[in-house]
């Protein structure tokens, strides 16, 4: 009888392979490629070097539209002229080790380097640590051409304090390291300040740190599904949300040699 | 500090023994308490005693009583261990079952399982409460049976901090508007049961070889609305073993 027990696990540990054989949907039991923050921002760097504009498109609050999201990166590799995408953090709905996957799968199929950042619901249950196995650390920052882009995770609900949130170490750090090409700055996130996912003790001191860094463009964000443009804090920087992808845009900015730059939505 | 009076503790654990002695002597008188216990009245009556002792009515009550309350909890002696392999409950799971009907054709299983650390920030133990329902068995020749189809759900937490089962209160409420921790999977399946020989038997009666796909909540939701999803994304397998116990 034992024998033919281990017979059988063995049997089933073989064809463990097969992804249909789940430990647990929280399991962050990766297949396939990871890390993929840092081999995108390589890319990026090498071929963005040397480049005075720039043209970036983002997506935003993917989760569980997966038909969209096809739809968004066949779209964006039909525009044929842009440098590299950003989503705006939640790829997952709950947090599913299966939904950073698919999402994962669905991306690589893009045509240019990506970024992920980190949303809140990418936060549920084992979330970010499928989120930190597949992409990495949740703030990272790159230099495309002159510009410095700024990632944040400001998730902070979903850390209870247990965490600094958002990083101002990893502010600080970028600010005094900055590499000596960088002209200009754009500071993406996923939590507005003000939204109370934020931590809004901080919101203004949050401010304060990104009018320090060389010419701020505007800020990005997703989390609430619309399109809007605020100035939040009155001092001249606009935040851009962008809108979930069920609404079927993405947003193009080209960040321009002279110094100014322009915003497109694009419905596909 | 005084010395201890050894003598006065020594008499005073010896004093419950005593007593003791003191009840064995009473009891050796032969069968003077047994009309008292209704359970051992027939042998009394084996004595061949002329005289067939009636016991009152409400010794009949108390016995049903404790019949039924020895029924009560003889039925939660588990009839069944089981062993899954993944479904979403862990990567191996283990625990003990009951089936129950006229054909045993329900069974309740308690499950524990656990998740390995993979690429989390730590191991995980995880439970399952599986009901399932198998309706048919057909008899295959010689000691194996078919099971065509076996049916149910099952419940499965996690036990980890990582997890809530509902929403702390640092949230509006019914801001995800799901619980984490708990997991419903439905699944259908198919067994093969063997009955091991009499002469062959030590641990078991029989084993029953399953396999079941399933589907849990967060996957049905996913797959809704999402052509890009095939079944074998939201679709799971498992593998399992049933023994027997009696």
């Amino acid at each position: 009888m034992t024998n033919r027990l281990l017979f059988f696990v063995l049997l089933a540990l073989y064809i463990s392979g097969c992804d249909m054989l789940e430990t647990h949907p929280y399991d962050v039991h990766i297949t396939g490629e990871r890390e993929l923050t840092n081999k995108n921002i390589q890319l990026i760097e090498n071929k963005m070097q040397g480049k005075k504009t720039i043209r970036f498109a983002m997506i935003s609050d993917t989760q569980r539209w997966y038909n969209s999201t096809e739809d968004v990166v066949k779209a964006i590799n039909a525009h044929g002229d842009i440098d590299f995408v950003i989503h705006g953090g939640d790829q997952s709905d709950f947090g599913v080790t299966k939904e950073f996957v698919w999402m994962r799968n669905i991306f690589n199929k893009f045509q240019m380097p990506y970024v992920c950042l980190l949303g809140n619901h990418d936060c549920l249950g084992t979330g970010e640590d499928a989120y930190r196995a597949i992409y990495g650390n949740p703030n990272f920052a790159f230099t495309a051409g002159n510009v410095r882009f700024i990632c944040l995770n400001t998730n902070a609900m979903e850390y209870d304090y247990s965490e600094p949130v958002p990083d101002f170490n990893f502010i600080e750090n970028e600010l005094n390291n900055l590499p000596s090409e960088v002209e200009k700055t754009v500071f993406a996130m996923h939590v507005k300040p003000f939204e109370f996912i934020f931590n809004n003790n901080v919101a203004k001191i949050f401010q304060l740190y990104v009018n320090q860094f060389p010419q701020v463009q505007f800020c990005l964000y997703g989390h609430e599904h619309q399109l809007t443009v605020d100035d939040l804090f009155n001092d001249g920087i606009l935040y851009f949300q962008c809108p979930c992808i069920d609404k079927r845009i993405y947003l193009l900015f080209t960040i321009k040699e002279d110094g100014t730059y322009d915003y497109e939505t694009v419905e596909f | 500090m005084r010395p201890l009076n050894f003598k006065k503790i020594f008499l005073n654990l010896l004093w419950p023994l005593l007593s003791f002695t003191a009840q064995a002597q009473e009891y050796k008188a032969p069968y003077s308490f047994f009309p008292k216990d209704s359970i051992l009245v027939s042998s009394v009556q084996d004595q061949g005693e002329d005289i067939i002792t009636q016991m009152p009515n409400r010794h009949h009550k108390y016995d049903k009583r404790v019949h039924r309350y020895r029924r009560a909890w003889e039925a939660l002696i588990p009839t069944h261990t089981k062993l899954q392999y993944a479904g979403g409950m862990g990567l191996l799971s283990w625990g003990i079952g009951w089936d129950y009907g006229k054909r045993s054709q329900w069974e309740t299983d308690l499950l524990l399982g656990f998740i390995p650390r993979y690429s989390s920030k730590h191991f995980k133990m995880t439970m399952t409460l599986k009901q399932n329902y198998i309706p048919w068995s057909i008899w295959l020749g010689k000691d194996f049976s078919l099971e065509p189809l076996t049916t149910g759900i099952y419940f499965n937490t996690v036990f980890s901090d990582d997890f809530w089962t509902s929403e702390p209160e640092r949230y509006p409420r019914g801001y995800y508007g799901f619980s984490t921790r708990i997991r419903t999977h439905i699944f259908l399946g198919q067994r093969v049961r063997l009955d091991v020989p009499e002469k062959y038997r030590k641990f078991s009666k029989s084993i029953t070889a399953f396999y079941e796909i399933s589907t849990c909540d967060l996957y049905v939701v996913s797959a809704f609305n999402n052509s890009y999803l095939k079944p074998d994304d939201y679709l799971r397998l498992s593998f399992g073993l049933k023994f027997q116990i009696f």
